[in-house]
């Protein structure tokens, strides 16, 4: 049966398989197996052998008894092998009472047949009895006599056998195990066939040939086939052939590595870059400075605050590497933004417009223009000479009398003043009891007449200078026929009433809307106001003597913010917020327009010579138009940092000044040649400091002497200022 | 004049590539018609793009990658293989010839090429990011052909080690080429980078790496590409391997006329001058024979050639690199980063060696002269070698002179390596300490001057002794330039008191009821209100790029500002601590 198992395992057809099993014992197994072969035909031929087998496996299993038993049975094998032949029919029952493993065991059991004859009943019956059974015969055997413990430990110390004996119980003996004995044993217990001449691989063996064979296994002739040539493959080839003559067919190239060469050899010739458009080279990656360094001085490495204050930056200012310093080169780690900051240069270098810049390297300072010499310039006004104290508002307006001598000055207090200019000496007081908005004094040097607009009045006063042949006349004009007045108004709405004011020795103007500004003709006898808010009657102009007043037949384009008349001609100039047009005033028609440009216009000046005008403007810019040349600034000066309030020419100087609200005027030099194609010369002069700013006002008003290069400030600080050329 | 093509607008691969193969960009037109948002190219250079034959070949590439995607879908998965390894290529050389028709336009525009280069051959290969292991190879070996190359003809300039990092300058026919080189540690390949963009690039760059290095090898005769001991690989000394092949292979081979003269140069490397100018003579005397009379043109033009050559051959800044680390034997520890080194040293003349089979020297050698450790402390020590951080080298490449080692010492905080990129030549710019030590040496170098014998201690310490001596040369710079400043303003005291006078002599002139105010405001202010007038009458463009300069002034002046301040700082705290 084991034989049968191992064979099994191995890889042999199975119709193969019993031949050559035959053969293999027959071989193998010369005379002493015949009692083998005898006892496989008992195994196989009673169901009792295949019971004995797993019984001999599960005692395996148990360990010692079956080693007992089997050893029991192999002694008794090698002691009285004689035997044997005699008792082999009886010994098939007798194993399978004692159920002992081992086919062979089985065989040799017969020898000790007479020895004890109890059977298959348990030992433990006979523990205490002084026998251990029945041999054939039916005498008891008794037990033998028990070495000492310590006598028998003894002799099996000094045996050096002593490993393979083994105490069989059943027969009450000692027995000791062969070499092929435990040889058996050990295969067992490695589930190996228990049998130590059987080899599980033996060599094969070719049967059905030898050397004196006379014929083959198979008579049959060799096909016909094996010896034509394959039609079908020929015309396979043929196919192939054709193909690859036609080039249908390539086969793959060795791979080709694209070398280098002398890809440059002749550019000697070649002086410029040969590309198609203007070629901008990408500009080279920034070289880094000493903050880069792994190791960087110690100032270059920003403290922790500093670097905690990045956090609070916008995140474009915050600087995009922060030096670090290692002690040594082994600890610098590896760069973190490498391969981002290289991915980045690509991207710039196929992503970015490409323009060739000129990088200005120069001096700032050579930025600006050279300008004049300004000692070449003088004299202008540079320094304060006197201070005209006395208002207890801010001076609203001033204004020179045509010889220079006196001054008039208006106030938020509501007082008008007339001064001396060289002594600084109030002459003169009116009050008026309303902020004044406006001061102008009669250009004529004989008529001594101040004009002050009050809130929405308009006072013609009577100064009370001049000689008495002067003021006789001056008081036949400032004389008002009230009732006819109010007649020839009567129809229409009345823009304005002429009154005499007795308080005050004068004509009062009352006007519907508030008046800002009251700008005098040359001669004297007319005078324009100016009402922002009057919508088509915003700019009116009186004549004295006559004691009317009409409205400008022109439309108006925005707001009137300020009048003036030409120097020398019939001409009308309006400044509204964005523009400035200029009307004459005999034809009654629109002659130009002037684009300022501005955001609102707050003044306007004319030169002497007519062409040339001056616009100050609310954000601080300072327009020169030259009206000959064009409807746009010749030149625009952003001087102030706060509205302008006031422009001025110098009458008969080549100067202009603007006063701002940031307590400063400008002296600017304004030369204005009389060659056409020269154009104007304007050069800033001098920076006017000294009032004080008060509610965020400064200089509210500035006018030069008529004279003298001279310059009257009147500040928001109650002061009014003369600033002299030396 | 322009076609815009918004950024939004899809661009396909192939249309990239073509603009990135061809160098066209982006124009910035005067008027942006159609938006800031907007990208605008040149009109013509579209034009141009549509003759480009490149242009075929993308389509032809792009039909190919059809045919492979059909063939996988039917799991022809051999025929997918054998297309995909047939991959029509672009011709790379005729682009790069048409971009940069000189070799000069090439070397010039060669920095990003070789930073590059240098940076993929550290990034790992990765299959996901398709970063071929080839490639990565390709990358390693230009960058050590060039690196050789610079060694050999010591065209190697400047060095910097930054946290980025090392910086290397090198000056190649005049021009100035820098490349940054990645520490020598694993690169992490991130996200958010679109590596596709960056291969693209990598494949116009890496040929026209290799036919610059071929063009470099040619005109020094050399093979290219160059044959390298394998041992030598294996122990990733490749760029000493390749300069000692460039050495040796350095003979002057079999002429033709048209290369008389660049052979000549070549050989003149190693003869010298005097045996060189012999040459050449006789050289010209043949010359003369071989040429037809009537073209003494050609003779001078020749004559001129060589003698120019001869110049930038043996130019001062190029034997002065040469010679730097003459006398020098340096011997590397393991712990040091051998790759730069190896071309450092060599490069200025140096000889160096390290721990390794196929090491020219071994570390016992007796005549080290220095030892590059970079570690805590040595254990053994030769008496007859210093041990040097590594820091070391570079600094004296820098400066062009050998430094004293003591500051370097092993276990030492090295002095602060600075950059040499920096110009001190600008007015207000800060100068380290350190620097100025560095200049004095250089002087002291130069001149041949040995300090000034002074107290023994200080002898013994040159460094020391050196820069006392520039920091009391400082001081007595800035003590001059005090005392100027004072001199002015006693000056302007005096015109002050003078204006003064001359005012109350006025207020005496005028009335008496004057109150005088204001005047020495206005006098303060005089010379404020000058520089303003000047503004007033300037055109806003102008004013405006006057403000622009302003503001950058002021930034870089603030920046200084920092840094000085911070010196002060730390200049305090030691005076406190000491």
């Amino acid at each position: 049966m084991v034989e049968l198992d191992n064979q099994k395992e191995e890889p042999i057809p199975s119709d193969y398989n019993e031949d050559s099993d035959d053969s293999d014992s027959t071989q193998h197994s010369d005379e002493s197996d015949f009692e083998d072969s005898s006892a496989d035909k008992d195994g196989d031929s009673s169901s009792g052998s295949s019971d004995s087998d797993s019984d001999s496996k599960s005692e395996l299993e148990d360990g010692s008894p079956a080693q007992d038993n089997s050893g029991d049975s192999e002694d008794a094998e090698s002691q009285d092998e004689d035997d044997v032949k005699s008792e082999g029919g009886s010994e098939g029952s007798d194993i399978h009472q004692e159920g002992v493993g081992g086919d062979e065991s089985d065989s040799s059991e017969d020898e000790v047949a007479p020895r004890n004859t109890i059977g298959e009943v348990p030992l433990k019956w006979y523990e205490d009895e002084p026998h251990i059974g029945y041999d054939i015969k039916g005498k008891k055997i008794k037990k033998k006599e028990k070495e000492d413990k310590l006598g028998s430990f003894l002799a099996n110390v000094d045996d050096s056998k002593n490993w393979r004996k083994i105490y069989d119980e059943y027969n009450d003996e000692v027995v000791e195990l062969t070499k092929d004995e435990i040889k058996i044993v050990r295969k067992l217990m490695k589930n190996q066939a228990p049998h130590t001449d059987f080899d599980p691989y033996p060599t094969y063996v070719d049967w059905f040939k030898w050397d004196g064979a006379k014929h083959p296994l198979s008579n049959a002739p060799e096909p016909k086939r094996r010896f034509i040539p394959s039609k079908w493959e020929a015309k396979k080839v043929v196919q192939y052939v054709r193909a690859i003559r036609n080039g249908s067919i390539t086969f793959d190239k060795p791979k080709e590595e694209d070398d280098a060469y002398l890809l440059w050899e002749d550019d000697s010739g070649l002086t410029e870059k040969a590309n198609h458009l203007a070629y901008v080279p990408a500009p080279k990656q920034k070289l880094p400075g000493h903050d880069e360094s792994y190791n960087p001085p110690l100032e270059y490495i920003p403290t922790q605050e500093e670097i905690n204050s990045y956090q609070l930056m916008y995140e474009e200012d915050r600087p995009k590497f922060i030096p670090k310093r290692f002690t040594s080169m082994r600890s610098i780690p590896a760069y973190e933004n490498a391969m981002k900051e290289s991915f980045e240069r690509c991207l710039d270098l196929y992503l970015c417009p490409r323009v060739r810049r000129k990088r200005l390297n120069i001096d700032p300072e050579s930025l600006k223009p050279k300008l004049p010499n300004k000692k070449e310039l003088k004299p202008y006004p540079i320094t304060c000479y006197i201070e005209y104290k006395g208002h207890e508002g801010a001076v609203t307006s001033i204004s020179v009398e045509a010889s220079g001598q006196w001054m008039a000055s208006g106030s938020s207090d509501g007082t008008v003043r007339v001064w001396e200019v060289e002594t600084g000496r109030c002459l003169r007081r009116w009050e008026i009891g309303e902020a004044v908005n406006c001061v102008t004094w009669n250009p004529l040097p004989d008529i001594h007449i101040l004009a002050v607009s009050v809130g929405q009045d308009v006072l013609l006063l009577n100064t009370g200078l001049g000689d008495e042949e002067e003021q006789q006349r001056i008081k036949e004009l400032l004389l008002v026929d009230s009732p006819k007045a109010s007649e020839e108004t009567g129809k229409k709405a009345p823009s304005v009433s002429w009154l005499k004011d007795d308080k005050h020795d004068g004509i009062r103007l009352r006007h519907l809307k508030t008046v800002t500004s009251v700008e005098w003709h040359r001669k004297g006898d007319y005078f324009s106001t100016v009402m922002p808010a009057g919508e088509s009657r915003s700019v009116l102009i009186h004549q004295l003597s006559k004691k009317l007043s009409q409205k400008l037949p022109f439309k108006l384009h925005g707001l009137a913010v300020r009048s003036t008349f030409h120097p020398s001609r019939s001409i009308f100039f309006i400044c509204t917020k964005k523009t400035v047009r200029v009307y004459d005033l005999l034809k009654r028609k629109l002659i130009k327009t002037l684009y300022t440009g501005l955001k609102e216009a707050s003044s306007i000046a004319v030169h002497p010579g007519g062409d040339n005008l001056i616009v100050g403007s609310k954000e601080g810019k300072l327009c020169w138009f030259d009206m000959d040349l064009s409807a746009k600034p010749y030149k625009t000066l952003k001087c102030h940092p706060k509205d302008i309030n006031n422009v001025v020419f110098h009458r008969s100087y080549p100067l202009f000044a603007s006063c701002s609200d940031d307590s400063t005027a400008y002296v600017f030099h304004g030369m204005v040649y009389s060659d056409l194609n020269q154009n104007p010369l304007i050069v800033p002069l001098e920076i006017l400091r000294g009032h004080a700013n008060s509610n965020g006002r400064g200089i509210l008003d500035c006018k030069f002497h008529p004279r003298q290069p001279w310059l009257f400030t009147a500040g928001a600080d109650k002061l009014i200022k003369l600033y002299c050329h030396y | 004049m322009l076609q815009n093509m918004s950024p939004g607008h899809k661009q396909s691969d192939c249309f990239k590539s073509v603009y990135h193969f061809s160098g066209i960009t982006p124009r910035e037109p005067k008027k942006k018609f159609k938006g800031n948002d907007k990208t605008y190219y040149h009109v013509k250079d579209i034009a141009f793009l549509h003759h480009e034959p490149l242009l075929e070949m993308h389509r032809a590439i792009r039909v190919h990658e059809r045919k492979i995607k059909k063939a996988e879908a039917k799991k022809n998965v051999e025929r997918a293989n054998r297309l995909r390894e047939k991959t029509p290529k672009p011709k790379i050389d005729r682009i790069i010839r048409q971009r940069y028709p000189r070799f000069v336009d090439a070397l010039g525009e060669l920095d990003d090429c070789l930073t590059m280069v240098h940076l993929f051959a550290t990034v790992p290969a990765t299959k996901e990011k398709k970063i071929d292991v080839d490639l990565i190879h390709k990358c390693r070996k230009l960058a050590h052909e060039w690196q050789a190359f610079i060694a050999r003809t010591h065209r190697l300039r400047k060095t910097f080690v930054s946290v980025k990092g090392i910086y290397y300058q090198a000056e190649v026919e005049g021009q100035t080429i820098t490349w940054l080189t990645p520490h020598a540690l694993q690169q992490v390949v991130p996200d958010d980078v679109d590596i596709p963009t960056m291969l693209n690039f990598l494949q116009i760059y890496q040929p026209l790496l290799g036919f610059v290095n071929f063009h470099l090898y040619h005109s020094i005769n050399l093979k290219y590409p160059p044959l390298l001991d394998p041992e030598l690989e294996a122990e990733a000394a490749e760029v000493y391997g390749l300069i000692r092949y460039a050495q040796s292979n350095n003979k002057p081979t079999i002429l033709e006329t048209s290369e008389l003269v660049e052979s000549e140069q070549l050989e003149s490397k190693q003869d010298g001058p005097e045996i060189q100018n012999k040459k050449s003579e006789l050289r010209l005397a043949q010359l003369q024979h071989q040429l037809p009379s009537n073209e003494p043109g050609a003779l001078m033009h020749l004559v001129e050639k060589a003698a120019g050559e001869d110049g930038e051959e043996y130019d001062d800044e190029t034997k002065q690199c040469k010679n730097l680390f003459q006398n020098v034997k340096i011997f590397l520890s393991r712990e040091v980063p051998r790759e730069s080194l190896h071309f450092v040293i060599p490069a200025f003349g140096g000889m160096v060696s390290w721990e390794g089979e196929k090491a020219p020297f071994a570390e016992t050698d007796q005549s080290i002269t220095h030892q590059i450790v970079d570690r805590e402390a040595q254990g053994h020590r030769f008496l007859s070698r210093e041990y040097v951080q590594p820091q070391w080298v570079f600094d004296c490449v820098n400066a062009r002179i050998i430094l004293p080692t003591e500051n370097y010492m092993v276990g030492r905080i090295p002095p602060p390596h600075l950059s040499p990129f920096v110009d001190y030549g600008e007015e207000g710019s800060y100068v380290p300490d350190y620097a100025k030590t560095i200049k004095h040496l250089q002087a002291a170098a130069r001149k041949e001057v040995l300090p000034l014998p002074g107290v023994e201690k200080d002898l013994e310490d040159p460094q020391n002794l050196l820069a006392e001596g520039i920091i009391d040369r400082a001081a007595a710079n800035q003590a001059a330039k005090e005392k100027q400043k004072l001199m002015i303003l006693e000056k302007q005291y005096h015109e002050d008191l003078k204006k003064e006078l001359q005012g109350a002599t006025y207020t005496s002139a005028g009335s008496t009821e004057v109150i005088q105010t204001g005047e020495s405001l206005n006098n303060g202010q005089a010379n404020i209100d000058d520089v303003d007038m000047a503004e007033l009458v300037m055109p806003n463009k102008k004013r405006k790029l006057l403000k622009a300069m302003e503001i950058s002034n002021q930034r870089k002046q603030s920046k200084n500002d920092t840094i000085i301040r911070r010196k002060k700082k730390l200049d305090e705290a030691q005076n406190q601590r000491s």
